[in-house]
């Protein structure tokens, strides 16, 4: 038996060693979001600094043959130490990586899959597990809400008689967490925006948490994915609806599509097998008015077709159903001939709202605050924009940086469009990678 | 570099067995394991290198020269063997303790109204060199003693202080333990599969129980354990244990099988301390080869048991308190040891009488309990962790349970490994041969089972998801 023994250990070590080699290579990882590390280049300074046997380490660890079948299998191996009794509460700690650097990351090219910044660092904060549940925990403050209703403000002063000003903050899923003892979180969260509310001056404030609040025993976040569900954003826009004065058309009167299996980003951070059990079913509704859209890059406006919705998102990819994803100004143009024009400025979660905007607007223009360059101020004059929408998610409204990268958006270069010729075709190849399975059907 | 990580697993060790096994030469052998053992020391902080290639020359030099002088004059080695010695611990002493010293001082003279004159070293620490400096200072009293010849081969000399295997944790090897096997060692299969098992044995203690033993032990003592129940705070001392225990002796035991791959025969580090049935004993089971050294060359010169036994035994638990970091919560870890090795002495007869389930229940919440000592460098936060641990009004957080509910299948597996069954079943019982019979033939199954579920979560410890995209 030794001989099968030695035989066998040197056949996986070095079957391992050969695999680095032959083994196929893979750049980018879809689960995990980022780049894989690159092999190091020699330099002398980096090598007496430990830097580039570091940066080999990351390579080997990075590019490790079968990768995520392994990472699959610790996440099972974790599951197997234990007994997993139902309804039990558990605390996932953040192993610290989430990016905390809102210069790093941005895109420079929209040619490509959509960059991303990772300024919601609040993810790297504890979160909750119950019963294949994630809900990130916290409420934000009041006096963060009061800094942004100050923000509000001054574009409502600036645009004053001219452009009407909407707040629509979302709160964070944790709550409406179905445990009496989390409570708590649910008044935090309402304390906060209602300070928005509260201190808002000269601009319209959205009561999304009384809607949420109000049909709190719905599907309004997912439940592996920390954006919130199309539901979630309908309740939001109605809340709009009613600040703004519009009728809201009802769900019944758009189409709905499903899709199953959406395992968000929640489940590929905590890897909890509790979570990948219960993954989401991805509803969303199409309103009937038909749209156009072009997407720009962070810099300039050279339009570049892009889509409404992108049906073809799917597995950990469906939230980019909505607008195909972030990108750093959108432009949707509608066969509403009503001349209305709104810009909504919006971090994630205002995707799925910004989507039922379509059946009140000519034109819905879409700004990420986080990555958009273009000057705001110019193009509310040159486009002759009616209201502007804060649709954000709160913990993106709630941090002293993303406030003043809002304010910037009225100060910063870039000059304003000439009315954009709306392309004939939408592109549909959008953000999906060739390489996501997902079990997707159409209602 | 470390022993488990992929780097090392699956590119360093493939290329070492090979550069290793490809001729029968010696001397290929010795400067492939020399090339080899480099290459992993200079992984982290090449610059080290330097230091430990200085080292190893001088101590060559210091050894040769002792053994010359023993032939004229014994005061003359014995002066050489001073300075050796001295300038060893002086690096050591310069390297690991200069900050901590150089803090203490100052704060001494701060209250006279003075200041140290030269600015704080850094806390830049050689890896290894607590392991390394203490085999070299070995190696020149044995000469020293006549316990051994001095090693005429440069290449052989460095092998013994280089060899990767034991380089920067241990086990501290004596020299007189391998230096036959650095001109002469033959591996045969049995060598290979043994050195195997212990090496898959030492990767799963690490990764498997250590590790998880480490998430907890973040999660109760690193989180603010202020808002901790006492028996959380136990827990996380409990775990502790465990994690110090299973990282260390899986390292130890991927040391020992590496070495018995390369053809050297390492001596055993632990012997399952947690069954200990008093302090004496679990000194006896915990980094052996640390107490040997001390034992060897501290406590015996200083008289041993012959004359002032307790205070010997104070001065080598400080010393072995001192030694596993310059912060003054390891000195009172030792302190506190040393103090109930001594009550232990006096109490002797009487606990000689003790069922043992009593002592061995004693011994292990006093190890437990010393683990918080071990684990906070902080002074005020040990002062209020301790007085948590025995005062805490805090309930038990919701999580608590579902943390033991989740791990259930692994502490029994805790458990187990730490038993000392080889002692239940007496080498030679029916039982024992059994077992050893069986083990043998599922080795390769355990092996590939232990390495599989290391490397998922090696793997696994490297996925860092992002919320968006970063490309």
């Amino acid at each position: 038996m030794k001989y099968v023994n030695v035989i066998l250990f040197f056949a996986i070590i070095f079957a391992g060693l050969i695999s680095y080699f032959i083994g196929p290579v893979q750049k980018i990882s879809y689960e995990e979001k980022r780049k894989l590390a690159a092999f190091p280049e020699f330099e002398m300074d980096k090598y007496l600094k430990g830097h580039f046997t570091d940066s080999i380490d990351e390579y080997m660890d990075d590019h490790f043959i079968f990768r995520k079948f392994w990472i699959d299998a610790a996440s099972k191996i974790r599951w197997a130490r234990g007994i997993h009794p139902k309804n039990q509460e558990k605390v996932f700690r953040s192993r610290g990586n989430l990016a905390k650097n809102p210069d790093a990351g941005l895109p420079q090219s929209s040619d490509t899959v959509p960059a991303y910044l990772d300024i919601e660092a609040e993810y790297s904060g504890d979160m909750l597990i119950i019963d294949g549940s994630v809900f990130p925990m916290g409420g934000g403050s009041p006096a963060m809400g009061k800094a942004f209703a100050r923000m509000v403000n001054d574009y409502a002063e600036k645009f004053k008689g001219k452009v009407r000003i909407f707040s629509a903050v979302a709160p964070l899923s944790s709550a409406f967490i179905p445990v009496e003892k989390y409570r708590y979180l649910n008044g935090q969260n309402k304390r906060t925006l209602q300070a928005i509310g509260d201190n808002l001056n000269g601009a319209y404030f959205c009561d999304v948490f009384k809607y949420l609040n109000d049909h709190s025993s719905e599907k309004l976040f997912f439940s592996t994915d920390h954006h919130w569900t199309a539901n979630g954003a309908f309740h939001a826009y109605q809340a709009f609806c009613s600040a703004a004065g519009f009728k809201a058309v009802q769900r019944e009167e758009m189409d709905k599509k499903t899709k199953y299996g959406f395992l968000g980003t929640l489940y590929e951070r905590t890897r909890d097998q509790s979570v990948r059990n219960n993954a989401d079913t991805f509803v969303y509704y199409i309103p009937k008015t038909s749209s156009t859209a072009v997407r720009y890059d962070a810099y300039g406006y050279k339009p570049i077709k892009s889509n409404t919705f992108c049906h073809g998102s799917r597995g950990g990819m469906s939230y980019s159903t909505f607008l195909c994803g972030d990108n750093p100004l959108m432009k949707i143009t509608t066969n509403n001939k009503n001349g209305k024009k709104v810009v909504v400025i919006k971090n994630s979660m205002g995707n799925a709202f910004s989507v039922y905007l379509i059946s009140h607007y000519e034109e819905v223009w879409v700004m990420d605050f986080r990555y958009a360059k273009q000057n705001l101020a110019e193009l509310i004059e040159v486009n002759e924009i009616d209201d502007v929408v804060f649709a954000i998610g709160m913990y993106g409204a709630m941090s002293s940086g993303t406030i003043g990268m809002m304010r910037r958006l009225l100060t910063q270069t870039g000059s304003a469009p000439p009315p954009a010729p709306v392309p004939s075709e939408p592109d549909t190849s959008a953000v999906v990678p060739a390489n996501v399975e997902i079990k997707d059907t159409l209602e | 570099m470390v022993f488990s990580s992929l780097t090392f697993i699956y590119a360093f060790l493939p290329l070492a067995i090979l550069a290793h096994y490809l001729t029968k030469n010696i001397l290929f052998r010795n400067i492939t394991l020399i090339l080899f053992s480099l290459v992993f020391y200079a992984w982290g902080e090449p610059l080290w290198l330097f230091l430990l290639l200085i080292t190893a020359i001088f101590d060559f030099g210091v050894g040769l020269l002792i053994e010359r002088m023993l032939l004229k004059s014994k005061a003359k080695a014995k002066a050489v063997l001073i300075f050796g010695v001295v300038v060893n611990l002086s690096l050591l002493i310069g390297y690991k303790y200069g900050g901590f010293l150089w803090d203490n001082i100052n704060m001494l003279l701060q209250n006279f109204g003075w200041e140290m004159p030269f600015p704080r070293p850094t806390n830049s620490l050689p890896i290894g060199i607590s392991f390394y400096s203490f085999q070299v200072i070995a190696y020149l009293v044995d000469v020293y003693r006549r316990d051994t010849p001095a090693q005429k081969n440069p290449i052989n000399f460095l092998v013994c202080i280089s060899m990767f295997p034991h380089l920067v944790a241990g086990p501290i090897i004596r020299y007189s333990k391998i230096h036959d096997e650095l001109d002469n060692r033959k591996v045969n299969w049995s060598d290979l599969s043994y050195g195997i098992n212990r090496f898959c044995f030492g990767l799963f203690k690490k990764v498997i129980i250590a590790n998880t033993a480490g998430e907890l032990v973040q999660k109760y003592l690193e989180d603010g354990f202020h808002d901790l129940s006492s028996y959380e705070g136990w827990f996380g001392i409990a775990m502790f244990s465990i994690q110090i225990y299973f990282d260390f002796s899986g390292y130890s035991d991927m040391a020992i099988g590496l070495a018995r791959m390369f053809g050297f025969h390492f001596d055993e580090n632990f012997r399952h301390p947690y069954a200990a049935i008093s302090v004496g004993d679990f000194y006896r089971r915990w980094h052996i080869s640390l107490g040997r050294f001390f034992r060897d060359y501290v406590y015996i010169p200083l008289g041993g048991n012959r004359k002032f036994q307790l205070r010997n035994i104070v001065i080598v638990w400080l010393l072995t308190g001192i030694w596993h970091g310059a912060s003054w919560n390891f000195l009172l870890w030792g302190a506190y040891f040393g103090c109930f090795m001594v009550i232990e002495k006096l109490l002797d007869r009487f606990l000689q009488k003790t069922p043992r389930i009593l002592r061995h229940t004693y011994t292990l919440i006093l190890i437990v309990f010393s683990r918080g000592i071990f684990y906070f460098t902080d002074w005020n936060q040990l002062k209020s962790f301790t007085i948590n641990l025995f005062t805490s009004n805090n309930a038990i957080g919701a999580g608590f349970y579902t943390d033991l509910y989740e791990h259930v299948f692994w502490f029994v597996a805790v458990v187990l490994l730490c038993i000392p069954w080889e002692e239940i079943y007496t080498e030679g019982s029916k039982l024992n041969r059994g077992t050893s019979k069986l083990y043998g033939a599922l080795s390769p199954a355990f092996n590939l089972a232990f390495i599989a579920l290391s490397t998922a979560m090696l793997v696994d410890s490297t996925y860092n998801p992002f919320i968006y995209f970063r490309f």
